[in-house]
């Protein structure tokens, strides 16, 4: 999958590149607005990662061009502003994740795998947490590379935590995605099958651990303790 | 003089005096032009009368005088009357003729100079004025005098006076009222582009700067203080900026560098050091943003119709909050309202001063415990947490900026509660700490409900 960097700091760019490499993705870099303008109309790109503070120019004149375009090219901003302002205008100009600056290398992993896997782009490769793994296609989990049995709706609990890995998965959502709409929904049935899922992982060994934040949701992340 | 400090009552101290001199000086003017006139028709008519008594003047063959005036004008000299005398003298002064009994003549000066000459005498007590005349007849002059005691006309005059004065005197006073009264409504008119563009300035603050004082209808006199004071305006807001723009500036030229940094560290073979190393760039990175924050802040004022959801925004912070609270051992919990919680602010602003009551707990609250955001739904939201809890002494000094307990400790430059402090005055919320039973700090924010 190619990717294109536009950064104009040599040695960050330098960095990101090398690891993305390691992670599987071909980048080009560039260092300036107008290059990323001609590069997106010439090369067909899988995501841009743009930062926002550019030598001859703002990043953002780049993204518009692109929209403008109605190009779907998914765009992840790297910015060191951070500010309500320039976060809102980013977004508003097409961008479809930001990262403020210093991110750590994982997020920006994680955000560009999260674009990727929208609708319409390749599905990414499998879930992993761990000793413990999830492959979206075959929707199987795996401890220790052992496929393991789980409910359906064990299942689909398992998969929307694991996307979200290291991030908060509403109640709500959970509720949402495993019993559609068909309506009556105990309510602590959410928590039953959090408590079942969360007693099959341990026994069979994984080294995760589902968390209950009270009154908000769940969160999955690899067990430190064990 | 006295001094006045508004414009106004000088104004209008200067208009009364004007007035009121005017009021005087014109009736005096009028009189002296009343009798300057009066004088003018005695005098004239004096004349005339001493062209008549000298028609009826005859010289006689033998070189007499007689004169034979008709009874109606002889009834006017007449004694009884005493009004008028006259007197007809030769050229070598001798009276030919009097109306007086004592046939004198009646102005004793005799000006030989002139034709006509107007005289004043004194009679006894009387005032006479009137008219001394030349005539040639026959080769010989004659003086015809012709007097009229004032004492009588005096009279007439005053009473035309005192008729003026209570005929058209009176316009005077509510003439001063009128003009006064136009007084006060021109300088309204005029004062009230001045207090537009007063109201206005009211508005201007380090977080309002683009605010222009109106140039419309402000009157030309005073169009070069307000330009001015726009022109310097337009400068301090320029400085502002650059400030602002310095401070984002800055955050861009650290925040990059130590994207590198970090990016680095990843690489290091030893994971203790990238730990340890990791801890220190995130510590580097929180006091970067605060800084951000509160350069923000600065330049932030809230719209008065912006409404936030108490609820929502506890969620999100819970849901931001909860990872890092996890990764140190800790734990947080959302209880309270289930329903929205409207309050008037900016929820990006209030995200912030909860996230930042938030962290504070997660960073003191021993590890194993819960940090407790509780939503309630009279707009106030309270971050309970299990940690030493804040003394009694050290609560007023928690949100002034840099203020630390410890300041050995690195990665905490003391900014989170003076950012949450300074969200709290914009929205005009009130921030209150206790302890708790327990002995964890309780910190609750008050918002009012939005209507």
């Amino acid at each position: 999958m190619r990717l294109l960097l536009v950064e104009d700091n040599e040695e960050l760019a330098q960095l990101l590149t090398q690891r993305l490499q390691a992670a599987g993705y071909e980048t080009d870099v560039l260092t300036t607005a107008a290059e990323a303008q001609t590069a997106v109309t010439t090369t067909r790109y899988a995501a841009m990662v743009l930062d926002l503070g550019l030598p001859d120019g703002d990043g953002l004149s780049v993204l518009r061009e692109i929209r403008r375009r109605e190009d779907p090219l998914p765009v992840l901003v790297l910015t060191a502003r951070g500010g309500l302002q320039d976060r809102v205008s980013g977004l508003r100009s097409g961008a479809d994740d930001y990262l403020v600056k210093p991110f750590a290398f994982e997020e920006l992993l994680a955000r560009l795998e999260a674009l990727l896997r929208r609708p319409g782009q390749l599905l990414g490769r499998s879930l992993q947490i761990a000793n413990l793994a999830f492959d979206t296609e075959s929707r199987q989990a795996f401890i220790d590379d052992k496929p393991q049995v789980l409910s359906a709706r064990e299942t689909a609990v398992l998969e929307l935590l694991m996307r979200r890995k290291d991030r908060v998965v509403s109640k709500k959502l959970v509720e949402d995605h495993i019993f559609g709409l068909s309506g009556d929904v105990a309510s602590n049935a959410v928590e039953v099958y959090i408590h079942r899922l969360r007693k099959q992982l341990s026994e069979r060994g994984a080294k995760v651990q589902i968390h209950t934040i009270r009154g908000v949701g769940y969160l999955i992340s690899e067990d430190k303790a064990a | 003089m006295i001094s006045f400090r508004s414009i106004f009552s000088r104004i209008i101290f200067l208009h009364v005096i004007a007035l009121v001199i005017t009021a005087i000086f014109m009736p005096l003017v009028l009189y002296y032009f009343f009798k300057w006139a009066a004088n003018d028709l005695h005098d004239q008519a004096m004349r005339e009368q001493a062209e008549l008594v000298a028609h009826y003047l005859v010289v006689r063959p033998d070189g007499s005088w007689t004169l034979e005036l008709p009874p109606a004008l002889h009834d006017i000299y007449s004694q009884a009357v005493g009004r008028y005398a006259y007197a007809v003298l030769d050229d070598s002064g001798r009276v030919l003729f009097s109306s007086l009994k004592d046939r004198s003549p009646i102005f004793s000066a005799d000006p030989r100079s002139s034709d006509v000459a107007y005289l004043e005498t004194r009679r006894g007590n009387a005032a006479v004025s009137g008219v001394s005349l030349v005539k040639e007849m026959d080769g010989r002059s004659v003086w015809v005098q012709v007097g009229e005691d004032l004492a009588h006309r005096d009279v007439i005059i005053d009473d035309i006076v005192a008729d003026f004065f209570k005929r058209v005197g009176w316009i005077t006073l509510p003439m001063l009222l009128f003009l006064l009264a136009i007084d006060i409504v021109i300088f309204r008119r005029a004062l009230r582009p001045l207090l537009n563009a007063s109201e206005m300035a009211k508005k201007i603050n380090p977080n309002r700067t683009d605010v222009r004082l109106p140039p419309e209808e402000i009157p030309k006199e005073i169009l070069p203080l307000v330009q001015a004071v726009n022109q310097a305006l337009d400068r301090l807001e320029a400085g502002f900026r650059m400030q602002r723009e310095f401070t984002a500036d800055a955050a861009h030229e650290l925040r990059t560098p130590l994207t590198i940094l970090r990016s680095r560290v990843d690489t290091l073979a030893d994971r203790g050091v990238s730990k340890a190393l990791h801890q220190d760039i995130e510590g580097m990175a929180r006091i970067i943003s605060q800084l951000l924050d509160i350069a923000e802040l600065e330049s932030f004022s809230i719209d008065p119709h912006e409404k936030a959801d108490l609820r929502t925004i506890c969620a999100e912070v819970a849901e931001f909050a909860a990872p890092l609270a996890l990764a140190k051992g800790k734990n947080i919990a959302l209880s309270g309202s289930d329903a929205p919680v409207w309050v008037n602010g900016n929820p990006e602003m209030l995200s912030r001063a909860i996230r930042n009551l938030v962290e504070n707990a997660i960073n003191y609250a021993p590890p194993g415990t819960t940090v407790e955001i509780v939503v309630e739904g009279s707009g106030m939201v309270r971050v309970l947490d299990e940690g030493p809890g804040i003394k009694e002494e050290e609560r007023a000094l928690i949100f002034q900026r840099f203020w630390r307990r410890d300041r050995r400790r690195t990665g905490n430059a003391g900014l989170g509660l003076s950012i949450v402090q300074r969200i709290a005055d914009t929205h005009a919320a009130t921030i209150s700490v206790e302890n708790r039973p327990t002995g964890g700090a309780n910190f609750s924010l008050s918002f009012a409900r939005a209507g």
